[in-house]
């Protein structure tokens, strides 16, 4: 399903259905999700439509920038570092693209959502909830459901510190695709309830593809800074 | 008799030496002003569009504006002998006399700069101020308009806005809501709770945390009455306590609790004999 298409074209998996065919001479952009449906027409000469895996954090609509993901508490020895495998939800992202611009047209994911607050009431964030055990080596996923992060931990304080969850912004994730869906990303512990969360801009396999991200295609200019986690983990 | 265009640019209007050309020159510099104030001010919109925040938007493109207005009438004034350097020798005076002469616009003006640099409401933002409700549409250098629920566009001085109690509906980023929920004695109050939460656990936007709260929160005259505090995203709350209150009620009901209706038992002393009833009853009962 995921890649590039110009024309008609049709792809199924599951409950997941998307194509783009002719109806009364108009190119028309057809998808289907479990019970909920979208529909386009395109206007195009020389345009494509990309279909790749997005930032979990559109759905079932765009409200936060921030993904919390919750796993199994980890007790991590100071100046310790350890990678480890955890699942991430998926959002597969539509675009149209021409030779000047391209375009979100359609953004939507098998499953439900959930939201949580990270932090205070007055001061916190609203963040996409996620919980996902803990694997040791890359684990099998669903892949047009869930995606693996590697996530490098390190323990940069002088204290033992218990780690069950990492807050990431996601305006500078890097999600690539191949045999799965994949993420990379790493946490520094700065404190018993400070630490830094990061996405990192490389593949988790060789030859996997480097997905065209929401921001990207909104054109809304990105520092890449990382995120903070100022109320503990 | 012919019309000399050079001659009627130069009749002087009567005060000082100031000519009909110089007049021109004046309108000609100010409206020169107001289009490219404008026309900077559209394109630092569009260009800005989705790169901040509204309120910063707007907070800048009106710097802006009103900073070439300010230009151009500092590069217009020259044309009517209005000398600025003599503002500086006259400003203390002049201050005095336009300050009590402007006190409210004054002090619109810098309530307005207040609220545009501590930035209790933003546009965008569920208020109530001065006992208006709704959605700040625009905040200016003198007002700001609030659109109410029902559509209604108000404006409020700043000064009003700035000493009054603001409730900002949507400051914090997540807030809590309430419903109350009443059942039969004959239901069973922890299943009604157990049901409640599974309805809330669904939805996307009751947040995770902080956690729904779902309780017996009293023993009514007619019902046992559950209490759920649930926490949503200040911008989405309304839409989540609207979508979710039906929602628990089909589920009580599916599973055979029901809201219940007022009801009083009476009983009578000496017993009391119903009037009305047929003449088969009555036969039956003899």
């Amino acid at each position: 399903m995921f890649g590039r298409y110009r024309g008609t074209f049709r792809r199924e998996h599951g409950d997941i259905m998307v194509e783009a065919e002719t109806v009364d001479g108009l190119l028309t952009y057809r998808r289907r999700c479990g019970e909920q449906t979208f529909e386009r027409i395109l206007i195009s000469d020389t345009g494509e439509v990309i279909i790749n895996p997005v930032e979990p954090v559109n759905l079932p609509r765009d409200i936060t920038d921030f993904l919390l993901m919750e796993f199994s508490p980890m007790m991590v020895e100071p100046g310790t570092s350890r990678t480890v495998y955890l699942k991430f939800p998926v959002e597969i992202g539509v675009f149209v693209e021409s030779a000047k611009d391209i375009e979100v047209l359609d953004v939507f994911a098998p499953g439900s959502q959930k939201y949580t607050l990270y932090g205070s009431p007055t001061t916190g964030v609203i963040a996409r909830w996620y919980r996902s055990a803990v694997y040791p080596e890359i684990p099998p996923v669903e892949r047009f459901c869930e995606g693996v992060m590697e996530l490098s931990i390190h323990n940069a304080s002088h204290e033992w510190v218990e780690v069950s969850c990492a807050v990431f912004e996601n305006i500078d994730m890097k999600i690539y695709y191949g045999d799965f869906v994949a993420a990379s990303a790493k946490m520094k512990i700065l404190g018993p309830f400070l630490a830094e969360t990061d996405f990192i801009d490389a593949p988790l396999r060789p030859g996997m593809v480097k997905s065209i991200e929401l921001y990207t295609a909104r054109k809304i200019p990105v520092i890449n800074r990382g995120y903070l986690m100022e109320w503990g983990f | 008799m012919a019309f000399n265009v050079t001659e009627v640019l130069e009749i002087p209007i009567g005060v000082g030496d100031i000519t009909v050309e110089r007049i021109l020159y004046f309108a000609v510099i100010l409206m020169a002003g107001v289009i490219i104030a404008k026309f900077v001010a559209t394109n630092v919109r569009r260009v800005l569009s989705e790169r901040l925040p509204v309120n910063e938007r707007e907070l800048l493109t009106k710097l802006v504006y009103y900073g070439i207005i300010v230009w151009a009438i500092v590069v217009a004034l020259p044309q009517l002998n209005f000398d600025l350097s003599g503002l500086l020798v006259a400003g203390g005076i002049a201050g005095l006399v336009i300050g009590f002469a402007s006190q409210s616009v004054v002090s619109n003006l810098i309530s307005g700069l207040f609220l545009m640099f501590e930035h209790p409401i933003r546009i965008g933002d569920n208020i109530n101020v001065a006992d208006v409700s709704g959605n700040v549409e625009d905040i200016r250098v003198l007002s700001t308009v609030i659109k109410t629920y029902d559509g209604i566009y108000i404006r409020i001085p700043n000064e009003k806005v700035f000493t009054s109690n603001i409730t900002n509906y949507v400051h914090n980023p997540a807030r809590r809501f309430t419903y109350e929920i009443r059942i039969r004695y004959a239901d069973d109050a922890n299943a009604a709770i157990r049901i409640a939460r599974e309805v809330i656990e669904t939805h996307p936007f009751a947040l995770k945390s902080p956690a729904p709260s779902v309780f017996v929160d009293n023993l009514g005259d007619n019902s046992v009455n559950l209490t759920a505090y649930i926490w949503a995203p200040a911008r989405n709350w309304w839409d989540v306590r609207t979508d979710l209150l039906w929602k628990i009620k089909v589920a009580l009901e599916e599973n055979g609790i029901e809201i219940p209706f007022p009801q009083r038992t009476v009983r009578f002393a000496d017993g009391l004999e119903v009037k009305g009833r047929s003449a088969g009853e009555r036969g039956e009962k003899e």
